[in-house]
């Protein structure tokens, strides 16, 4: 590196307009992004927030019909009963004294909380919903919520910063880059250059440090922007390193590029032959080998479709049904409300539908698992092949960093998938012992603490990403190296 | 100061240069003649490194341009055919520049004005982008740059090729100017007129080969032009 040439090439590129044209549409695209970015966030939270609120709102009336009815038997002196399962209001214990009734008909919802990155990169958020319904009765209404068929899919999506690095930033420095040597060569200057004692090496390293310098400045500062104004947690160590983690892969990123650029350069062509070379190369990394990998992942190990689940669920109820036997029981199975008080049947309806939906569970668990296996197995096969391709890696690593990646989307499903049979168990064995719910009771009902993943998980998914864009880095920074010893500057 | 020892470059079958052998000392000014693709051109460009020598070697101050190609461009200095400038600097600025790369750092503004005067640019022409100079005013501010750079030996490619005949004189009373300095240079010229005047010694070059080696002063104007023209058939 020469302070020398890193000035010279600084002046000519401020003179030149090219730098500011460049530069501008880079922070535009980059601000356009993080808001963009930061809105998608704001629409998840305030879905989660609004479906949380809603169901709240319902158990707190239920719970209040309670609070009235217990202040009645208290005045009446008579016993605080249980409630059987029906729409209409009337008379008697009201529905919220139903463990099964607050259980089926109101959800919990669980949320995903985004990380302080999230805006940075919206990765697999669009598709897959932050927020999932818990309730009694199946893991079906949950699991359909799950997007299950969307392997890694880098092209579709709203626009992130994400997307303006590992489509945009390529661009921008390809434009900066593609004549760097090519236009010396042209333009003649080369020569006059390199008769003073400067080495080929440093001119280039030179000319590379000036681009860099500014492109780099504008990213990581449009970056840094980004997560003070619509980044969170900022008082957390763990947003911190997640963007520390952010700046490294930009760093290799960009650093892939300018190095490809420089490689192409010392092949001696013309800056148009070059442009189109590179071009080409950007095509490649970009936008053909991550599809291709996205079309083989899925190929490869397609998942049953939604169409598949919902079938097997209705022939799983269907059966479940059937040896339910009786009309009558079918018919008071869909008209709860008809069901005479006192009657019997009545209480070993709620049974026969607990148990209906057990039975109906236990048909559907092999599907969940062929689900979650062939996500896996998609998963895996993506992160094995994102070494082909550094944009691959690159949406990889900050879908990790900004937490939307595959991986802590399928931790949380998890969380929730066991969190659900919390609370279908929580109601289901209150409402088998026929044991009325008091308002206090509403106090008691399962909570969802969403628990982080160890720090050390999300490394583990992360380092490869970024090991391999360095590895690909050093071999791209090297191979000119040996290049440049051959190149002759005047050919024949 | 310039030394060739049995240089050659062959370009695939075509040999470009074949075992050249020349001295230029200090105080020398060497003119290569010849027709194109003779080699003179293949000649400076292998002295300044920007071809490799298929055998032999080229030295600078007794150095090998190969072995210590940074150390041997300290010494020289280049005026190429079309001596080629960034156009969005000033003819000053880019004067700066190469003075600077060839780590003279020590010059003042007066002092970079001082060798532009010396080449006999015009002062308001310094001061504007190089984008509009012609060839002739941007070969001064490569003698400029050759000047400020302070090197023991000069390569000229055909430098006053295309340069009025005015221009090209004060070109030859630069030369001699360095000669007395103690410069040693060496350069490839069509102009057998020149060559004769200001040179001090003289080779024809043909297909690659250094066919004769004269001193000016042993032959007249029209011997010189019968010696090169009977190596031409």
């Amino acid at each position: 590196m020469n302070a020398l040439i890193v000035a010279h090439e600084g002046r000519l590129l401020a003179r030149s307009g090219a730098l500011w044209a460049v530069l501008g549409l880079l922070a535009l695209a980059l601000g356009f992004a993080a808001w963009s970015g930061g809105r998608n966030v704001e629409r998840q939270l305030r879905g989660a927030n609004d479906a949380i609120a809603y169901e709240d709102g319902e158990r707190a009336r239920m719970r209040r019909d309670t609070e009235i009815y217990a202040a009645q038997v208290a005045a009446s002196g008579g016993a605080y009963e249980f409630a059987m399962v029906r729409h209409s209001p009337g008379k008697g214990p009201p529905q919220g004294t139903n463990a099964g009734a607050v259980g089926a008909e109101t959800s919990a919802y669980v949320a995903l909380p985004p990380t302080g990155l999230a805006a940075l990169a919206i990765g697999q958020s669009d598709v897959q919903l932050n927020y999932l319904p818990v309730q009694m009765g199946t893991t079906l209404e949950m699991i359909k919520q799950v997007e299950i068929e969307n392997p890694v899919n880098l092209q579709t999506g709203p626009l992130d910063v994400a997307f303006v690095i590992i489509f945009l930033l390529p661009i921008f420095i390809l434009a900066m880059t593609y004549d760097l040597l090519s236009s010396e060569k042209e333009r003649g200057t080369l020569a006059m250059i390199l008769a003073h004692p400067v080495s080929l090496r440093e001119l280039l390293a030179s000319k590379i440090a000036a681009r860099a310098v500014a492109v780099l400045v504008v990213v990581i500062g449009f970056g840094f922007a980004a997560l003070l104004t619509v980044g969170s947690q900022l008082d957390q160590a763990e947003t911190w390193w997640r963007f520390a983690a952010w700046i490294v892969a930009t760093l290799l990123y960009a650093t892939f590029w300018f190095a490809v650029a420089v490689l192409v350069n010392l092949r001696g062509r013309s800056s148009a032959t070059n442009g189109t070379i590179l071009a080409g190369i950007w095509l490649m990394l970009v936008v053909i080998v991550p599809n291709l990998v996205s079309l083989v992942a899925t190929t490869a190990f397609p998942a049953p479709s939604r169409m598949d689940l919902i079938v097997a669920a209705r022939d799983a109820q269907t059966e479940a049904e059937n040896s339910m036997g009786q009309a009558l029981d079918r018919f008071y199975s869909e008209h709860t409300d008809h069901i005479p008080v006192g009657d019997q049947r009545a209480m070993d309806f709620l049974t026969l539908a607990q148990a209906n939906a057990a039975s109906i569970e236990k048909a559907l668990l092999p599907l969940y698992q062929r689900f979650r296996d062939q996500i896996l197995l998609q998963e895996g096969l993506v992160q094995r092949f994102q070494y082909l391709s550094p944009a691959i890696m690159m949406q990889s690593a900050l879908n990790e960093v900004s937490g939307t990646s595959t991986g802590r989307y399928q931790d949380f499903v998890e969380q929730a998938t066991r969190f659900r049979y919390e609370w279908n168990g929580w109601f289901a064995e209150r409402f088998l012992r026929r044991e009325p719910l008091r308002p206090a009771d509403y106090d008691l009902f399962p909570k969802f603490q969403y628990r982080p993943e160890p720090t050390a998980t999300v490394w583990a998914r992360l380092w490869p990403s970024l090991l391999g864009l360095l590895v690909v880095c050093l071999g791209v920074v090297s191979a000119p190296m040996v290049g440049m010893r051959r190149l002759e500057v005047a050919a024949r | 100061m310039l030394q060739a020892l049995e240089l050659t470059r062959t370009f695939g079958d075509h040999t470009a240069l074949q075992g050249l052998n020349l001295r230029v000392e200090r105080g020398d000014i060497y003119c290569l003649l010849g027709a194109n693709g003779a080699g003179k051109t293949t000649t400076i460009n292998l002295f300044l490194n920007f071809v490799r020598p298929t055998s032999g070697s080229a030295r600078v101050n007794g150095i090998d341009v190969v072995e210590q190609p940074l150390e041997t461009k300290r010494h020289l200095a280049y005026i190429p055919e079309h001596v080629m400038l960034y156009g969005n600097l000033t003819g000053l600025e880019n004067l700066r520049y190469f003075a600077r790369l060839g780590g003279h750092n020590e010059y003042s503004a007066a002092d970079l004005q001082g060798f532009l005067d010396r080449v006999g640019l015009q002062r308001d022409a310094a001061s504007q982008r190089v984008r509009t100079y012609s060839k002739g005013m941007r070969q001064k501010v490569g003698v400029a740059i050759a000047l400020a750079k302070r090197a023991g030996a000069l390569l000229l490619d055909e430098p006053t090729s295309g340069l009025d005949p005015k221009a090209s004189n004060e070109f030859s009373e630069l030369l001699l100017q360095l000669k007395a300095e103690g410069a040693a240079i060496l350069m490839a010229t069509h102009d057998l007129f020149r060559a004769k005047e200001t040179g001090t010694r003289i080779g024809i070059m043909k297909q690659g080969r250094l066919v004769q080696e004269l001193s000016t002063d042993e032959v007249s104007h029209a011997d010189l032009e019968r010696i090169y023209l009977e190596h031409m058939h």
